[in-house]
């Protein structure tokens, strides 16, 4: 397919998924606890991208490689040691704002 | 746009209602945002049955690498189309995470503090790409808000005025 409104229901019953650097891929797919492998592809991205793979991938959540390495590390990636990816906490936000406007 | 939506409505999530009418502001250029506010706010109405929210479009202030020149007239072109909008809905608070689209309505609450016209308080989140360094709308708009978020330690280090409060979204 080339374009879905929502890959949530894909994401949810696959065993493994390879995408690009975006944000909102990438996070979707560690909220569902799937293991998830970055593709970086120079030419099309920003370099902000590749800071959140490369952090993710520095904190142990994902693995990366570029377009000509993808397959080596299909063969060779153990995928048991990736960590499992905590939620963020939009409640902490909220709490900051309400202090802010003195609405404890 | 797209990611922009997405960590803007769970920066939402959890707000009470004191947050409360809600004005979303995005660019005309943009097809899907629309359709993700709807979605948040009408779940929002199951619980908060007299939530109240309205959808503002504004010109897009810049295309992703245009040139310096061309942005500052197009970035000054939305300034003043955003002013009566700002001035219109007079917010109290203005919450916003990085596109284009949120300089020009930032800086024209400025502008209208300024004039003490209205006084809104400008809360800057950081978008959770950004590990490393800002974004230019981080970088522009860490002079101009109240309250400037970020959601990865090196950047509060590098930017020693902003508040870090982990992974918010």
């Amino acid at each position: 397919f080339r374009f879905k409104d929502s890959l949530a229901e894909d994401v949810q019953s696959a065993d493994l998924v390879i995408s690009h650097a975006g944000a909102g891929s990438c996070l979707e797919t560690l909220e569902k606890g799937k293991p998830l492998i970055v593709v970086i592809y120079d030419k099309l991205m920003d370099n902000h991208q590749l800071e959140l793979a490369k952090q993710l991938h520095r904190d142990g959540y994902v693995l990366y490689c570029n377009c000509s390495t993808l397959v080596e590390t299909l063969q060779s990636m153990d995928l048991s040691t990736l960590k499992p990816f905590p939620p963020g906490q939009p409640e902490k936000f909220a709490s900051f704002l309400d202090k802010v406007f003195g609405l404890q | 746009t797209g990611g922009h939506t997405t960590e803007i409505l769970r920066l939402l999530s959890c707000l009470s209602e004191s947050y409360s009418p809600r004005h979303y502001v995005f660019a005309d250029s943009d097809k899907m945002s629309e359709a993700k506010i709807r979605s948040f706010e009408q779940k929002r109405a199951e619980t908060f049955p007299k939530s109240q929210f309205t959808l503002d479009r504004i010109p897009r202030s810049r295309e992703v690498r245009q040139s310096w020149t061309s942005s500052v007239v197009t970035t000054l072109y939305s300034i003043l189309y955003s002013l009566p909008l700002t001035y219109k809905r007079k917010p109290d608070l203005i919450l916003c995470n990085g596109p284009g689209t949120c300089v020009p309505v930032c800086i024209s609450a400025f502008l209208l503090g300024l004039l003490r016209i209205k006084r809104t308080i400008i809360v800057y989140v950081e978008s959770i790409c950004r590990v490393e360094t800002l974004s230019l709308s981080g970088k522009i708009l860490y002079y101009f808000s109240d309250y400037f978020i970020v959601q990865w330690p090196d950047l509060k280090k590098k930017y020693p005025k902003s508040v870090y409060l982990g992974r918010i979204v």
